[in-house]
Order: C-alpha cells, then sequence, then structure tokens
C-alpha cells in the first residue's frame, strides 16, 4: 500500500440472495490516479461502483479510507468523501441545471438546504469547468444524453470530495462528448489530485485515459496492472471470450484492441 | 412578640370566621307560601337520560319524518318550527324550515337559530349530533324506535307529555287501537295466511332486499294475515337470492320500492320472475313504504292497506 | 429571489379571506358588519355593546369558528402530506391515503360503533380516537410487512399498502352490514358527515398536525434530492431510510388526525400540491408549505360551497373535493401529456 492510497477494497464479497456478484476483489485507488474498471456485462462493475459508494453492504470484507472504516460512517460524512456519477437516466425533468448541480453541495448543507453564497462558487465553479454554465436556468429534462451526463459530473464536482466514482459515464454519448468528458476527469485528476474508479466499457479509451487497469471477470478481479499489462491479446480474449488484436496506438502508442472475427 | 400577637389574631379570626359560616349554612328554610306552579316535565329518553322541560314545549325542532307525522298526529303541528329534509307527511310539514338531514348532515346553524325548546330526535341521529345539540345550549330528547303498536302508543303520549296534548294522544290512541281490533276480528277467523314477500331494494334482481325479523313490516304482515317470507332471513335487512324466492314462491309481492320507481309491469320483465305465483296471478301491488317504516300513527294506516291487499276477500 | 415571497404572501392572502368567507357565511345570514363588530368584541381592550340575537353568538362562535378551524387544519394536513408522498414516492398519483392511512381509519372507526362505544354521550372521543389508532396501526402493519434488511423498498411499500387497505375495507364493510343499528353512522362518518362539532376536535388534532406539517415543510431539502432516486441519494448523503420513516411517520400523524375527526375527504392531497407545482415550480422546500396553505384554502372554500350549494342541506365536502377533483385532474393530465409530446 503506497501512501497516494486513498481507499482500500479489501476481500470484498457481495452476494444478491443466492447470486454471488463480486468475490474477494482486493483493490486500492490512489490520489491523482485513473483506475479504470472493465469486465464484461455482468462482471460486476456497477455492484462494485454501489458497494464502495454504500447503497449496498458487502456480504464480507471491508472498505477503508485512509485507514478508517467506511463501515463507521454516516452516509452524509461518506458523501464529503466519496462522489459519484451515475448514468444519465429517469432524472426529474422539472428541475434545472443550478438546482441540480447544488444538490451534490447536499453534504454541507443543512437539513434545511439552505446555500451559501460559498456553496454558489462552487456550483458556478463546477458548471464553468463542465461547460454547462450558458444550460445553469435550462431544465435537465430538455437536455442532451450528453449534457445531462456532464450536468451530473458537474454535480459530483460540486460536492467537493477528494474520491469519484463513474458508472460508465460515456455509455450514452458520442464520440465528441465521450472525448471532452474524459478529458475533463483527467485534467481534473492531474491538478487537484482526484483519485477517480471509473467503469468503461470502450477499451480504447481506457487504453489512452487510465493509469491503471482493473479486470473484473465473473465477480473476480482477474487482473490489475498498467494498461500495458492488461490490454493484451491473451487476457482480453479470455476475459471477453472472443478472438482480438493488439496493436500499438499510431499517435500515441497506447494498445490499440482491434475485436478479430467480424465479418465485413 | 409581634409573632406572638399575630398568632393569636388568626386563630381568632378563623373561630369566628367558622362560627359565621355554620350560622350560614341554612339547616331548613322558612316555609313560605308558593303559588302553585306546573309541575316540570321529566322523562328518560332513548339515550337513558333524564331530561326535563319546565312547560310543554313550544318550539320544537323534528329530526325525522315520523316524529314530524306524531307531532302532527297529537294536535301539536303549530308547535313545529323546523323538520328535516324528509318529512313530507302531513302536507303542512312540508311548508316548514328544512333542517337537512341528508347524507346525515343536518345544518347545526338553522337549528339554532329557530330558537326550539326542544329537538326532537329519534335512533336514526348519531350520539355525536346529540352531543353537538346539546354543546349548542339545546335541549334534545331521543325518542327509541317501538318494536311493536303497544310500543308505539307509548311514544305517541311521550310526545303528547312533550308537548302538553295528552288529552288529544289519548282519543288517538284510543281510535288507533280501536282500527287495528277491527283489523285483528277480520283476519282472525280466516285459515288462509298466504305467503308475502315485501321488496325494499330490487338494483340486483337475482338478489332484492327485503325486511327480515324484528321488523314493522314483518309484525304488520303477520298481523294482516299474511306470512312474511323474510321472516325467516338473519337480519331485519336482508338479501334473499332469485333461487330462494322461487323456492318459497309467494301469494303476494308487495312493492316497497314503488317510491324509487319500480313499477309493477316492470316485475314480470325480470329474468326469472314470471315464474312466481305472485306474477302469474298479477297479485304484485305498488306499496307506500313510509306506512310501515315510520314509527308512527299511520303503521295503522299501513295494516290496513296491508290487510286490504292480503286478504280482499274481507275487506271491501 | 424578491419573487420567492410572492407566492406565500398570495396563497396567505387567500388563506385569510378564506377563513373570513368560512366564518361570514352559512345557511344564516349575518350581516358582514356585525360580523365584524362580533369578531372584534373578542380581542382584549375592545367592548362593543351587543346588539345582536344571542343566537349568532352561538352560531359564530361555537359553530362556524370551530368548523373553520378544523377545515382549516384537514385541508393543511392533507394538503401538505400528498405533496410529502408525492415526493417520496416520486409519483404524481402518490395521495396521503397511498399506504393505507385511510382504509384503516374507516376501520377503526367503524369497529368502535360496531362494539357499541361508547356507552354515554360523555365518551364520544373513542371513535375518533379508535380511528386514529386503527390508521397508525394499518400503517405500522404495511411498514413493518415491508422492511427487509434495513430497507423499505417504495414498490412494495405501495404493494402492501394496497393489500393491507383492501383487507380494512373488505373488513369494514362487512362489519356495517353486520351491526345494521349502526351502519347509517358508519356510513355517515365515512362520508364525512357524522362529526363532532364544536372546539374538542380541534384542540385534539391542533398538537399531531401543527407538529407534523412542521417536519414535512422542513423536509424540502431531502425530498429533492430524493428526486433523483434513493440510490443517488444516498450517494449524496441522505440516509434515506431515516428519512423514509421520519416522513411517512410525519404524514400518518397529520392525515390520521385530520380525518378522524373530519372523515375521509379525498382529492386535496392530489390535486393541491400539482397545482403548487404548476404555479411554482417542482422545488420541494416551497412546494411542501405552499401545498399546506393552500391546502386549507382550498378545502375551506369546497366546504362552503358544500354548505350553501343546497342550503339548508349540507353536502359533506368530500364530495365537492371529488366533483370538483375529478376533471381537474383530467386537465391536469392533458396538459402534461402536451408538454410532453
Amino acid at each position: 500500500m503506497s501512501n497516494q492510497d486513498i481507499l482500500n477494497i479489501q476481500s470484498l464479497t457481495v452476494t444478491y440472495g443466492s447470486h454471488t456478484a463480486i468475490r474477494d476483489v482486493n483493490l486500492s485507488i490512489r490520489k491523482g490516479e485513473i483506475l479504470a474498471l472493465i469486465g464484461p456485462n455482468g462482471a460486476g462493475k456497477t455492484t462494485l461502483i454501489r458497494a464502495v459508494s454504500g447503497v449496498i453492504h458487502p456480504q464480507a470484507g471491508e472498505i477503508s479510507l485512509s485507514g478508517k472504516n467506511l463501515v463507521d460512517f454516516s452516509p452524509a460524512r461518506r458523501a464529503k468523501y466519496l462522489s459519484v456519477v451515475p448514468q444519465a437516466r429517469n432524472l426529474p425533468e422539472a428541475f434545472t441545471v443550478r438546482q441540480t448541480v447544488l444538490l451534490g453541495r447536499t453534504p454541507y448543507l443543512g437539513w434545511l438546504g439552505q446555500p451559501s453564497s460559498s456553496d454558489h462558487e462552487h456550483v458556478t465553479w463546477a458548471l464553468e469547468r463542465t461547460e454547462t454554465l450558458s444550460l445553469a436556468d435550462r431544465r435537465i429534462g430538455e437536455l442532451s444524453g450528453g449534457e445531462q451526463q456532464r450536468v451530473l459530473l458537474a454535480r459530483a464536482l460540486a460536492q467537493q470530495t477528494p474520491i469519484m466514482l463513474l458508472d460508465e459515464p460515456t455509455a450514452h454519448l458520442d464520440l465528441h462528448h465521450q472525448a471532452r468528458l474524459l478529458n475533463l476527469v483527467r485534467e481534473l485528476t492531474r491538478e487537484q489530485g482526484l483519485a477517480v474508479l471509473m467503469a468503461l466499457h470502450d477499451l480504447n479509451l481506457v487504453a489512452i485515459y487510465a493509469d491503471r487497469v482493473a479486470l473484473l471477470v465473473n465477480g473476480q478481479l482477474s487482473f490489475l496492472g498498467t494498461p500495458n499489462e492488461v490490454l493484451t491479446p491473451s487476457r482480453l480474449s479470455e476475459a471477453y471470450q472472443l478472438q482480438l488484436n493488439v496493436v500499438p496506438h499510431p499517435e500515441y502508442g497506447t494498445p490499440l484492441i482491434l475485436p478479430d472475427g467480424l465479418r465485413p | 412578640m409581634f409573632r406572638h400577637s399575630l398568632s393569636r389574631t388568626i386563630t381568632a379570626v378563623t373561630i369566628i370566621g367558622l362560627f359565621l359560616s355554620a350560622c350560614a349554612s341554612p339547616a331548613t328554610p322558612a316555609p313560605t307560601p308558593t303559588p302553585t306552579q306546573p309541575k316540570p316535565i321529566v322523562l328518560t329518553d332513548g339515550l337513558k337520560r333524564t331530561i326535563s322541560l319546565p312547560t310543554p314545549a313550544k318550539r320544537v325542532v323534528s329530526m325525522a319524518p315520523s316524529n314530524t307525522e306524531i307531532l302532527f298526529a297529537i294536535g301539536a303541528g303549530s308547535q313545529v318550527v323546523g323538520r328535516d329534509e324528509f318529512s313530507d307527511y302531513p302536507v303542512e310539514a312540508k311548508s316548514l324550515p328544512s333542517v337537512g338531514g341528508s347524507y346525515g348532515k343536518y345544518n347545526m346553524e338553522a337549528i339554532v337559530n329557530l330558537q326550539p325548546d326542544l329537538v326532537l330526535a329519534t335512533e336514526i341521529n348519531t350520539k355525536e349530533q346529540v352531543k353537538t345539540l346539546e354543546d349548542l345550549g339545546l335541549t334534545v330528547y331521543l325518542l327509541p324506535n317501538p318494536t311493536d303498536f303497544d310500543g308505539m302508543y307509548q311514544y305517541l303520549m311521550t310526545v303528547a307529555q312533550l308537548t302538553g296534548h295528552e288529552t288529544q294522544a289519548s282519543s288517538l290512541i284510543e281510535r288507533l287501537k280501536t282500527r287495528v281490533k277491527a283489523v285483528q276480528n277480520k283476519i282472525l277467523p280466516l285459515s288462509s295466511r298466504p305467503s308475502v314477500f315485501y321488496e325494499l331494494d330490487s338494483t340486483d334482481p337475482n338478489a332484492p332486499y327485503t325486511s327480515g325479523p324484528g321488523t314493522f313490516v314483518n309484525l304488520i304482515i303477520d298481523m294482516a294475515g299474511g306470512f312474511n317470507i323474510g321472516n325467516k332471513l338473519s337480519s331485519p335487512w336482508a338479501q334473499i337470492s332469485l333461487e330462494e324466492l322461487v323456492v318459497q314462491n309467494p301469494a303476494i309481492i308487495l312493492l316497497g320500492d314503488s317510491a324509487y320507481g319500480v313499477s309493477v309491469e316492470s316485475v314480470a320483465t325480470r329474468t326469472g320472475w314470471s315464474a312466481l305465483d305472485a306474477v302469474k296471478n298479477k297479485r304484485v301491488y305498488a306499496f307506500d313504504d313510509n306506512l310501515v317504516s315510520r314509527p308512527g300513527p299511520r303503521l295503522v294506516d299501513g295494516l290496513e292497506q296491508m290487510a286490504k291487499l292480503i286478504h280482499p276477500e274481507v275487506f271491501q | 429571489m424578491r419573487n420567492s415571497f410572492r407566492p406565500y404572501l398570495l396563497n396567505i392572502l387567500l388563506l385569510v379571506l378564506a377563513v373570513l368567507l368560512s366564518i361570514a357565511i352559512g345557511a344564516v345570514l349575518i350581516p358582514p358588519g356585525t360580523l365584524v363588530r362580533m369578531l372584534l368584541t373578542k380581542f382584549p381592550g375592545i367592548s362593543i355593546s351587543a346588539n345582536w340575537p344571542e343566537t349568532f353568538n352561538v352560531i359564530v362562535y361555537q359553530i362556524r369558528l370551530p368548523h373553520t378551524a378544523l377545515v382549516l387544519l384537514t385541508g393543511a394536513a392533507l394538503a401538505g402530506s400528498g405533496a410529502a408522498y408525492q415526493g417520496l414516492f416520486r409519483n404524481p398519483l402518490a395521495d396521503p391515503y397511498l399506504i393505507g392511512v385511510a382504509s384503516g381509519a374507516g376501520l377503526g372507526a367503524v369497529l368502535a360503533m360496531a362494539l357499541r362505544w361508547p356507552g354515554t354521550l360523555g365518551g364520544l372521543f373513542s371513535i375518533p380516537a379508535a380511528a386514529f389508532i386503527g390508521a397508525l396501526v394499518t400503517v405500522g402493519i404495511v411498514y413493518l410487512m415491508t422492511y427487509s434488511r434495513g430497507a423499505i423498498p417504495n414498490t412494495t411499500l405501495i404493494l402492501a399498502g394496497v393489500a393491507v387497505g383492501s383487507f380494512a375495507s373488505a373488513l369494514t364493510s362487512y362489519l356495517m352490514l353486520q351491526s345494521q343499528g349502526e351502519l347509517h353512522r358508519a356510513l355517515a362518518w365515512l362520508l364525512g358527515g357524522a362529526n363532532m362539532s364544536g372546539w374538542e376536535p380541534v384542540l385534539a388534532a391542533l398538537p399531531y398536525v401543527i407538529l407534523s406539517l412542521c417536519i414535512l415543510a422542513i423536509s424540502g431539502h431531502a425530498l429533492n434530492v430524493l428526486q433523483f432516486g434513493e440510490e443517488q441519494a444516498q450517494q449524496l448523503g441522505i440516509s434515506v431510510q431515516r428519512v423514509k420513516f421520519l416522513l411517512i411517520l410525519a404524514a400518518t400523524l397529520a392525515t390520521a388526525a385530520a380525518i378522524s375527526f373530519s372523515g375521509i375527504i379525498g382529492f386535496i392531497g392530489l390535486i393541491v400540491p400539482h397545482l403548487i407545482r404548476i404555479l411554482w415550480g417542482p422545488d420541494y422546500r416551497r412546494l411542501i408549505s405552499l401545498s399546506i396553505l393552500a391546502g386549507a384554502s382550498l378545502l375551506l372554500l369546497a366546504d362552503l360551497l358544500a354548505r350553501v350549494i343546497l342550503a339548508p342541506q349540507e353536502l359533506p365536502v368530500g364530495i365537492i373535493t371529488a366533483l370538483a377533483g375529478g376533471p381537474f385532474f383530467l386537465w391536469v393530465l392533458r396538459r402534461s401529456q402536451r408538454n410532453s409530446a
């Protein structure tokens, strides 16, 4: 465990009824680092994020934050350390962008939810960084999927946490917005020492943006390492049950994953 | 030293005070000649409360049609200042101001504004309504429901006492008893006792409602020389299946729901009803349910009409 | 932020107007000038010689004022609870009766009547008390049935509410048919017509309604966060299950207290929050308190209509709210279809 580790996940096991979603996972997240979570559908990525964020209780294992067991944290306290950017689905349409991002300040607001000027400043900053300030008074129901996703990122930013969890944030975005969002996440990671755990399905984006990669298969951590170490043909073919080639990216030199077996 | 004299003063004052209060409490008041006053009317009502009126009531509000009918029948009609929505007999009652009563809600303001010295309620009225009226400063007498004719006569007399019409009530009761006796005399020697179905509600013609045991309908059918097939049911207001009705096959059908638009002709059109003897023999009759459901003097009218329909052979 | 006071001002004015109309209008005509003098005379330091009949005193102070107060409390309780439930269940069709409080109250009241409580006039409080207890017990059962591993999932809660509520209603109907002597009284109670009058019901319901509505009114922020789903709310720092328990408890207490004395009045809890939302937005920090004010006003106005439309016959106010509520609800549906199309 390096002194940059901020979140430690040890022997984590989560079951839904009789089905074990993740089993005995060991992982740590470091400051200033993007750890990408990859794996086939149903591998347990979302479950892992939900367990870390505290919405489901693990059957076994421990999650500790700078040495303190998260299980002892109240939701309000946990929310000051961990923010989550979920997928933009089923959002209440009538809320404006500003109102939504302001909710990111919840851990710092009292029961009445009355924001101070400092809270408003954080909101404005988050809107600026995610380039959603021009949308501030629009209702989120009127926005495109990409815009909504950026608003949720702004909300997490306003929450001002050292750790951010993102669950497939590029899932419904076009190429343009995928790039912008990931660029932003990386900027923030570098600038502010944010610790990021991000589930991503596009392996080529993982190769470019991730500092480390955790490969989950059937609920277990199959491999953990740098993109070069994890994104190899043998590991990926086994995990995804598909033949593929890995070549160096012509511009960045990072692994470029090309699925095989396609028949044009 | 000051304390010593203070305590002596207190003791003295206390003793004097006790002495004075002992003298002040009256042992027996000196008898003074009082003018003869009418005795207050003291009765126990249906809620087992003792109600007393200093003089017979001059301004009565009636909370049910049966009470209204009783009041007018005993000659107290001019003392009625207000009545419930449903009081429609006698016709003079209709011109009196209404105090509500639909959906179980009475207009308390209207009742108070009439400044009654007696509110005559029945078992239809809830205890909450009685309490509300009493809290508003009114005297409420709850007249219970009688279970037989003697009970009805007794309550006629009760209302008469409350309103100062005992003599009229007595002669009314005598006339009523004579009429009842007349019917019974004609019925007694008869050997046939036709079965009667008294219909209260036929919204579902496969399971109409009828009057069961313990009701005046049941009693009057019996006194009129008939047999109420509803007598065998388990509650006063019960449903009978069409199948059972066919099995019982009543000789006579009385439409107590004729006031709600149920016509004699419509009965024959109901599926399965044309098999009944009553329908085949055209002995289906409309009947004014008010004559057997309002516990007042018109019960006797109900008895007479019922007897005429059941045994036309002895009544011309 | 100055316009954030306007909706409150409007609603308070509307409430004051509704209260005055409710006191001024009834089956008996009391001239407004007399009424003003009657009310002024009650203020300390002002004495006006009474030149009105004694019956007016009875009518205004013992009939109209307490009735106005009870209707006000009831409208506030139903609308406030309805707004809270719509937020909690994230469902615009939610109303305060969603998880069985009304069926429980009905069952409690009818059970007490069937057992022939009370014996005397003095114990008439036993009927509303039985209704109140029935309501709390029923919601409690629904809650316990739903509780599983620290969570009370909304869908299960609603289903359990429907199941238990239906059972309670069936029992109520059965009891009503069995105890025919009390049938009309039970029917009147359910329609809201057999209420006790006077100040006692007001004083009995007041503490529950006031306390609960205060809790609901300050819970607007938590409800806002809940609109994004319970998972996101938890991730933003809300102790979701605790908040749900508190909201359900407060809404149940307020509603149970109100309907135990006023009968089961529909549509106010459903429609008022919608109206407020359409006019002034979905922010629950305002929605709840504005619903409370508007609910009181609107029920007072509906009650006024019920008292005068067929005077001197008084309709149960539930009939007016249903008659007005049905078409209004259709209008809301059409409007939201047009907006989303």
